[in-house]
């Protein structure tokens, strides 16, 4: 059993031997994720981590009630206040138009006095109404300006009934009048940071993974000429006079290439969630599973590949063939959502679109832990299969 | 467990579609000899090395190695076997110190006992300097020693050596052969296949002659010689006409049989040392001048001639 280990270590140590398999493994999916995900929308211009929505302030009036306003505005979790004293509302509105800036505030002058006084006085809000984003800012603003309203209503009616003994119904009233007419106003732009955040988070949630699954695959260019080396270098003959087992041998190769993979995917959804912002880790035990099964089908490829390939450039043509096959029908370049029914069915023939379908669920689609079981059990059972194919090619090349 | 053989095979046979590699095979190997396998390429050799190390099933035929059967109990037969194969195995991208841990691991050594034996091994095959070189930098002889090495690692009783010094340079030669005794003198035995009659000779206690599949002739290497006859060959190249000289000698006595080739003239003798000074002395009296003289002792490879009508490396 132990000798396994010692097989798959002796593996990993050829393969880390080679540039090659680093290059396969992660340089080439980093840098195909990149220029993928600049085909689809390109980037931002602001990398910084701040994932909130950047959203211009511009006050033109200084009473304390519209500070409270900035604070509660500037604490927010989902947008960012980006201030500038020197932009006027006209630069403003062409940031957002530029796509620098998902929205503006604009709180007009004499905002503080109206709102004691219980008139109203809106905000301007520019942005592209009907986007996703919007729903978002728009939310957030609104539930700010409504708490200074309502506070202020409050705290007048408190007023007014320690002088008079205000009655109820006109406290209450006050109070709901408050809504008859949204506190802030929206002018409506057309807005590329909108579009640019959602449709960059969009597509390096389906490249991300279509990269990272693609180079598993290419991955095996090394680790199947490591089982080819030892067959065509007659070590395996040699393995055989000791007292390995065929069968040690072959989980041993297959522990070394899942390995191998399992510690790309991981590297690789480490780099997704913290650089590309791609949300694997939502549900990072689903995440895993998926990873797990998808590292386990493609270990099985790999062996299955190193058995049927004669000589090493077979080894690599035998790779690429499924790389680019299992990648394109998979959907790792084209979402398959894009195509139809039948291209769908046709292509879930490829591992590779169970594996998509396990990634996107979680970190696209926003489904839940249920939703990666049926892909992670495709993947699995692709695992067996090639398994299978893989020892009985063996033991039918062997036996004489 | 003592009085039995290494080895004793009882007629293999082998046949790869029509042909048939390996016909009806019989020897015997005693516990701390080397015994050697002589042929040609093709002759079935690594065939019968195969067939002995559980590699290749028989198709029929059976043999024992320190009493285990390789039909019936393959993993005693690995358990006291090191197989040095013909073909280099070893991972070329490891190091040597690499390759002899691995393979020690595989044999079932851990921990300190297997560090010991690898720098052990490495003393034996003279490479402890550059044991953590790759092993694709070296020289093919320096391979060829790590391809030994790593049979040597855990001990085996029985050593099969499969034309180890195919290829290389005389200093690794020497190291091997060097190598070889030095086992059988720490115990071992030795199984080893060569079509260097030389080396053959020099190294072991018993020789099969081996050709398509078949053990031509067997023994102890006085054995076999004596199958050709006693008879040592001189050959002589001659200034002048050799007609005269020799009928000449073909009338002293000792001298069997004189035939000349392409001006080299071959003497058939008992006893060189006794017969040459006669020569020579003939060969004054008719002013003929000797200008080279070979004298050929009997050996295996005029035995294999002698039963194949071929020389043993065409
Ligand atoms: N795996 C195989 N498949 C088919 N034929 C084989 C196989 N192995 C050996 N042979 C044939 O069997 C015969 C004996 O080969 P073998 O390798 O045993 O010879 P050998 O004595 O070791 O020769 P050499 O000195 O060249 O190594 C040859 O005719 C060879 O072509
Ligand atoms: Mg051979």
């Amino acid at each position: 059993m132990i000798r396994i280990f010692d097989i798959a270590l002796k593996d990993l140590l050829q393969l880390s031997r080679d540039f090659k398999t680093f290059m396969f493994l992660l340089i080439m999916p980093i840098l195909f994720t990149f220029l993928f995900g600049f085909a689809f929308g390109g980037f931002g211009g602001n990398d910084d981590s701040d994932s909130r929505l950047p959203v211009g302030y511009l006050s033109q009036d200084d009473h304390w009630i519209t500070t409270e306003l900035h604070d509660l505005l500037a604490e927010s979790d989902v947008i960012r206040l980006e201030e500038n004293p020197f932009l006027t509302s006209f630069d403003l509105e062409e940031l957002v138009a530029n796509g620098d800036l998902a929205a503006a505030i604009i709180v007009p002058e004499g905002y503080g006095r109206a709102v004691l006084k219980n008139k109203t006085v809106r905000l301007a809000v520019i942005a592209d109404a009907g986007t996703q984003s919007w729903t978002t800012i728009e939310a957030e603003v609104l539930t700010a300006a409504s708490r200074i309203d309502g506070a202020a209503r409050t705290a007048t009616i408190m007023e007014q009934m320690e002088l008079e003994g205000v009655p109820f119904d006109y406290a209450f009233e006050q109070t709901l009048s408050a809504w008859d007419e949204p506190p802030i106003s929206i002018n409506e732009t057309s807005s590329l940071a909108i579009k640019q955040t959602s449709d960059e988070g969009n597509a390096l949630a389906h490249t991300s993974p279509g990269m990272m699954l693609q180079f598993a695959i290419a991955g095996l260019l090394t680790a199947a000429q490591v089982i080819v080396t030892e067959r065509t270098s007659r070590t395996l003959q040699r393995l055989l006079t000791t007292a390995t087992r065929r069968i040690h041998v072959l989980l041993g190769h297959f522990l070394a290439i899942f390995l191998l993979i399992f510690t790309q995917f991981t590297i690789l959804i480490i780099f997704g969630q913290y650089v590309l912002k791609v949300d694997y880790l939502r549900l990072p035990g689903a995440t895993m599973l998926v990873a797990f099964s998808a590292a386990l089908c493609i270990s099985a490829l790999g062996l299955l590949i190193g058995i049927l390939a004669k000589t090493e450039e077979q080894a690599i043509t035998f790779s690429l063939i499924p790389m680019f096959v299992f990648a394109g029908l998979g959907g790792a370049w084209v979402p398959l959502e894009f195509t139809g029914k039948t291209f769908q069915a046709i292509g879930h023939l490829s591992p590779v679109a169970w594996g998509m379908d396990g990634f996107e669920n979680i970190c696209a689609r926003g489904l839940g832990f249920e939703s990666v079981l049926i892909p992670s059990a495709a993947l699995a059972g692709y695992a067996v299969f090639f398994f299978l194919l893989a020892t009985w090619r063996l033991s039918a090349s062997e036996e004489k | 467990m003592i009085n039995v053989p290494a080895i004793a095979v009882l007629g293999l046979h082998k046949s790869f579609g029509g042909n048939q590699a390996v016909q009806g095979v019989n020897f015997e190997v005693k516990q701390g000899e080397i015994f050697s396998l002589l042929g040609p390429n093709g002759a079935g050799k690594t065939t019968t090395i195969s067939m002995l190390s559980c590699l290749l099933r028989p198709d029929e035929g059976d043999a024992h190695v320190m009493g285990h059967s390789i039909r019936s109990d393959p993993t005693g037969v690995k358990s006291v076997l090191g197989v040095v194969p013909q073909d280099l195995a070893l991972y070329e991208d490891l190091t040597a110190r690499e390759n002899l841990s691995f393979w020690g691991k595989m044999y079932g050594l851990r921990g300190s006992k297997l560090k010991l034996r690898v720098d052990e091994v490495l003393e034996v095959i003279g490479l402890r300097d550059r044991a953590n070189e790759r092993v694709n930098k070296y020289s093919g002889g320096m391979k060829r020693r790590v391809n030994i090495g790593v049979a040597l690692l855990h001990k085996p009783k029985v050593i099969y050596m499969d034309e180890p010094t195919v290829g290389i340079d005389p200093q690794s030669r020497r190291n091997i052969l060097d190598s070889v005794v030095a086992l059988k003198n720490e115990g071992m035995t030795v199984l080893y296949t060569t079509h260097y009659m030389e080396e053959a000779q020099e190294l072991s206690d018993h020789v099969a002659i081996m050709d398509h599949g078949k053990l031509i002739a067997c023994g102890t290497h006085e054995e076999l010689v004596k199958l050709v006859g006693q008879q040592t060959r001189i050959d002589l190249t001659l200034n002048g006409d050799s007609e005269n000289v020799m009928g000449a000698w073909k009338n002293i006595d000792g001298v069997s049989r004189v035939s000349s080739e392409d001006g080299l003239v071959s003497v058939l003798v008992k006893d060189s040392n006794q017969i040459l000074p006669h020569l020579f002395e003939a060969a004054a009296q008719l002013s003929i001048r000797i200008t080279s003289v070979d004298i050929r002792e009997p050996n295996l490879e005029a035995l294999f001639l002698h039963l194949t009508g071929r020389a043993l490396r065409d």
